[in-house]
Formats: structure tokens, C-alpha cells, sequence
């Protein structure tokens, strides 16, 4: 068995301990990404030199000379950040992001740069100026976005984590169409320096995408600058609520994740509260119309008149459009934030963490990124978005699970929300359902994923 | 007058006095976009937050005061 097949934190630890050469795992890895993707696109650039030097220079942190992927939104010292299209409306330029000196600081590698649905617009990443990423558990399938390419290249194994960012679910969409774990901090307490939006985005953060809950706690504790320590989620507080984004679902998708509540509430001795969120379906435009209207930053009007001609047509119409948004809809939209936050203050002393279901179907296929809902046919972004926003426009942390297969072999996700600064207990949540469930869906792999006998014949 | 037709006059009409140019396959990208969002807009616009008392620079990473 090769390193690369073992946890993130297997990986460190073997590193430590002297049994794993970095040098040779860093090859390993290259050697991988080489043989696995072009099936899946994960990977866009890779740069065995940088790495190299990273690697010779690398702290003996708790990440020592391990390899990760960081999505195409962080500029690193020797590359712009291209946000998977043709270019940006703001300027970018090779530095230092706050997740590449986090990494750095750790003692990580990063060994390559992973694809990303362009400008961070869609839940699917069947859309990017590389082409799109594609799903390791179907290819044919898309993997979610906009982080796609971080969590392809986990679920594929071709790294054991990967640094992705979330604006509106665009970790925790990801993870779900993979079979991932994926975490998105609670605003402003992970690495965020050199994003381009950074000085202004009220909604965005970066965010570890890793097979399990224990990767994520090590490498969002990278991210964080300090230790995410376990802790016990005891007589867990279960909050579900009745409104689409946990009864509008795929029927296989709503079973998945009720067992996976009843799970965790066994696991945990804990109870599950119905409680009332009104006015969710508000709250995600509010927040859709905030990060579009923090996305217009350096838009002028003669700047959006000499747009990349390989900017796609479909972006280049919603970037025209925001410019039209009327301003009292973003007024609106802060009078509801601060509305849905104090709602959720009070919510958060009657439950722990609130539950539902990731998105409301599995990964729709690249081609028509369509999902049947009881309600009817929706494309993919919108039917996603409505179980993601709040987290993103209320600041809360929130994490996605993977928590069962369909009978078309494709991962269903659950998740968890918590109140502001407990990701741990995200984390601890999770773990605790990990072991409800015998660590089953953590530990299945996709088809893409490499197998004993390819390993040993490596 | 439907959403649509609103649109055929809304966007037009907002892009010029913008100053901003569209081609055919943006244009109708924003038609879609705007029937998409802008009767869920006006939904936003209507709800009563007249009892919502602002947040007066909010720290999103903590519960509000």
C-alpha cells in the first residue's frame, strides 16, 4: 500500500515517525495526478519544482511534507490565481494567500492547483475555463462546486486533502457530490488573506475538504492557526426543521438522512427538536444578491464592456446583470441577514446543531446539470443553493457529511450547522456519526480511487 | 405586464443608462436571470423588516449583539 492511500493524518504521522519519505511521497503524488487525471480534470497545474523547494524548506509542522491541493481562488507565490475563467474582473498576481502561508507554516506541500467552477458561480463545476472537473465516483456526473477540482482530486486519492473556499456552499456542495467531508468555517476564523474579494466579502472563507472529519480537524486547524481540539458531542441537540430544504429532496436522499439523524442522535444519547426557521427561502436570495453585489468589486461600466471574449456567455450575462440589481434589494437583503442571525441566536440555545440534507439530490450529470425534486425539474445551482446560503449570510460554520450510496453508486451527504465559533463541535458531531455508521461511507472509496492491486503494481 | 415583457424594457433600458453594451446571448441570459430572481426580488422587497433593528457593523463570526 502507498502512503498516498493513507488519511491525511496517517500520512503526517508516518512522516514524523521516519517511515514515510516526503520526498518520495511527493513523487508518489505527481506520479498519481499524472496517471489519474486526465479521467477527472482535478488537477490543472502542477509545479514539481515549487513543490520541491517547498518541500526542502518545509517547517517540521504538523502537516510535514505532506501533499495537498489548493483550489484555483488562492494566488501562491509563483501563481495568479485564475478563478477558473478566462480572467477577473479584479487584478490578481502571484503572493502569499493566507492558505498558502497556513500550509507553509505547517510544514505542507502543495503539489498542485485544483480546478474550480469559473468565477466560483455554479454548485456543479460542469463549467471552467480547463474544462470541467469531473466526478471520481462517475465521471459522467458533475462533482459540485465551485470547489470541484480540490474535492475530485481527494475523492480520486490522488491527495489526502485539499484547501477549497465557500461562498455559497461551494465546499460543502463538493463534498457531497464525492463522498467528502468538507468543512466551511465560521466567517473570519480560517486563512483568507489574498483572496481577491478578501477586503470585502461579508460571506466567503476558505475551508479543508478531506475524506473524513479527524483530516478535516487537522487541516482546518492549519487553516485556522489553532488547534481545532476534539471534544464530546454528548447529548446532541438535533434541530430539524419542516421547509424544503429537508422534505423537497430526493426520496433516497431524505431516507439517507433521516437514518443519519437517528444515527448520530443514538450515538450521541442526545435528542432531535423540530424547530421553525421561517423565511429560509429569503435568506438565500438575500445572501445570492449580497456576494453578487460584493462580486461587482471593480466592475465599472467600461470594464464590463471589455470582457474576456472566453469568459462564457452564461457568466458574462450574469456579471452584466448584478450591475442591475437595485440597490434597495441589498439593503433588504443586510436587514435580513441581521433578521436570520438573531433568529438563529435564539434557535442555537435550544439546539446544538441544525440537520438536513447537503443538497437535495445526488450529482446530476455534466451535460444537463438538471435534479427531480418532488416539487419538479430544477437545475442543480438552484436546487442546491437554499440548503447552503444561511451558513454563508449568517456566518455560522457548517459541515457536510457523507452519509450513504444511492442505487446508482453516487454519495449522499447531510448536514450539520452550528452556532458561531463551533466548528469543533461540527467536527465532533461528525466524528460521532462516523462511528454510528461504522465509518462506513469515509471509507468508501470511489471507482477513480486507487485499489491494492493498483498500488502494488505502481 | 408578465415579468418577461417587464424585462424586454427593464434590461435594455437599465444597460444604456449604464452605459454598459450586451450581445444577443447575453442579453438573453439576463432575460433568463431576470425572470429567475426578480420575482423573487420584489418577494425580498415586500417582506416587513420595518422591526429589524440593524446590526451596527456586525461581526459575522460571532452571534449577533
Amino acid at each position: 500500500m502507498s502512503a498516498l492511500d493513507l488519511s491525511l493524518r496517517e500520512q503526517a504521522a508516518a512522516i514524523a515517525r521516519g517511515d514515510t519519505d516526503p520526498a518520495e511521497l511527493l513523487d508518489e503524488a505527481l506520479a498519481r495526478i499524472e496517471q489519474r487525471n486526465p479521467a477527472i480534470n482535478a488537477v490543472v497545474e502542477t509545479f514539481p519544482e515549487r513543490s520541491g523547494e517547498m518541500l526542502a524548506a518545509a517547517p517540521k509542522g504538523p502537516l510535514h511534507g505532506v501533499p495537498l491541493v489548493v483550489k484555483d481562488e488562492w494566488p501562491l507565490p509563483w501563481r495568479a490565481q485564475r478563478f477558473g475563467a478566462a480572467e477577473l474582473l479584479a487584478p490578481t498576481a502571484p503572493a502569499e494567500s493566507g492558505p498558502y502561508r497556513a500550509l507553509r507554516d505547517a510544514g505542507a506541500t502543495i503539489v498542485g492547483v485544483g480546478n474550480m467552477h469559473e468565477l466560483g458561480a455554479g454548485s456543479t463545476g460542469n463549467t471552467s475555463v480547463y474544462g470541467p472537473a469531473r466526478n471520481p465516483w462517475n465521471t459522467e456526473r458533475c462533482p459540485g462546486g465551485s470547489s470541484s477540482g480540490p474535492a475530485a482530486a481527494v475523492a480520486a486519492r490522488l491527495v489526502a486533502g485539499a484547501v477549497g473556499a465557500d461562498g455559497l456552499g461551494s465546499v460543502r456542495f463538493p463534498a457531497a457530490y464525492c463522498g467528502l467531508t468538507g468543512l466551511k468555517p465560521t466567517f473570519g476564523r480560517s486563512a483568507m488573506a489574498g483572496h481577491h474579494m478578501a477586503a470585502i466579502t461579508s460571506l466567503i472563507v476558505s475551508g479543508p475538504l478531506c475524506a473524513d472529519a479527524a483530516d478535516c480537524r487537522l487541516l482546518g486547524s492549519a487553516l485556522f492557526d489553532e488547534s481545532l481540539a476534539a471534544g464530546d458531542a454528548s447529548g446532541l441537540r438535533i434541530g430539524v426543521i419542516r421547509d424544503p430544504v429537508s422534505e423537497d429532496v430526493d426520496p433516497e436522499v431524505r431516507k439517507a438522512c433521516e437514518a443519519a439523524i437517528e444515527d448520530l442522535r443514538g450515538e450521541t444519547g442526545g435528542e432531535v427538536r423540530e424547530v421553525s426557521l421561517p423565511d429560509l427561502p429569503v435568506a438565500t436570495l438575500a445572501a445570492i444578491l449580497l456576494i453578487n453585489a460584493e462580486s461587482l468589486n471593480g466592475a465599472t461600466p467600461e470594464r464590463l464592456n471589455r470582457l474576456h471574449p472566453e469568459i462564457s456567455p452564461i457568466a458574462r450575462g450574469f456579471i452584466k446583470y448584478r450591475a442591475l440589481l437595485p440597490a434597495a434589494a441589498i439593503v433588504q437583503s443586510a436587514r435580513i441577514r441581521t433578521m436570520m442571525r438573531r433568529r438563529l441566536a435564539a434557535l442555537f440555545a435550544d439546539v446544538d446543531v441544525l440537520a438536513w440534507p447537503t443538497v437535495p439530490a445526488v450529482a446530476p450529470p455534466l451535460e444537463s446539470p438538471m435534479v427531480e425534486l418532488p416539487s419538479g425539474t430544477h437545475t442543480a445551482d438552484q436546487a442546491n443553493v437554499r440548503g447552503a446560503a444561511l451558513a454563508n449570510l449568517t456566518g455560522i460554520p457548517s459541515i457536510s457529511v457523507p452519509v450513504g450510496l444511492s442505487s446508482e453508486q453516487l454519495p449522499i451527504a447531510l448536514q450539520l450547522g452550528a452556532a458561531w465559533g463551533r466548528d469543533e463541535l461540527l467536527l465532533d458531531a461528525a466524528e460521532a456519526l462516523e462511528r454510528a455508521n461504522g465509518r462506513r461511507w469515509v471509507e468508501a472509496l470511489s471507482p477513480l480511487a486507487p485499489t491494492e492491486t493498483e498500488t502494488a503494481g505502481a | 405586464m408578465e415579468v418577461s415583457e417587464r424585462a424586454e424594457e427593464f434590461i435594455p433600458a437599465g444597460l444604456a443608462s449604464l452605459g454598459i453594451e450586451a450581445d444577443e446571448v447575453e442579453l438573453a441570459v439576463m432575460n433568463a436571470a431576470h425572470g429567475m430572481f426578480w420575482p423573487a426580488i420584489l418577494d425580498l422587497l415586500s417582506l416587513d423588516t420595518s422591526g429589524v433593528e440593524p446590526e451596527r457593523q456586525p461581526d459575522l463570526s460571532k452571534a449577533p449583539r
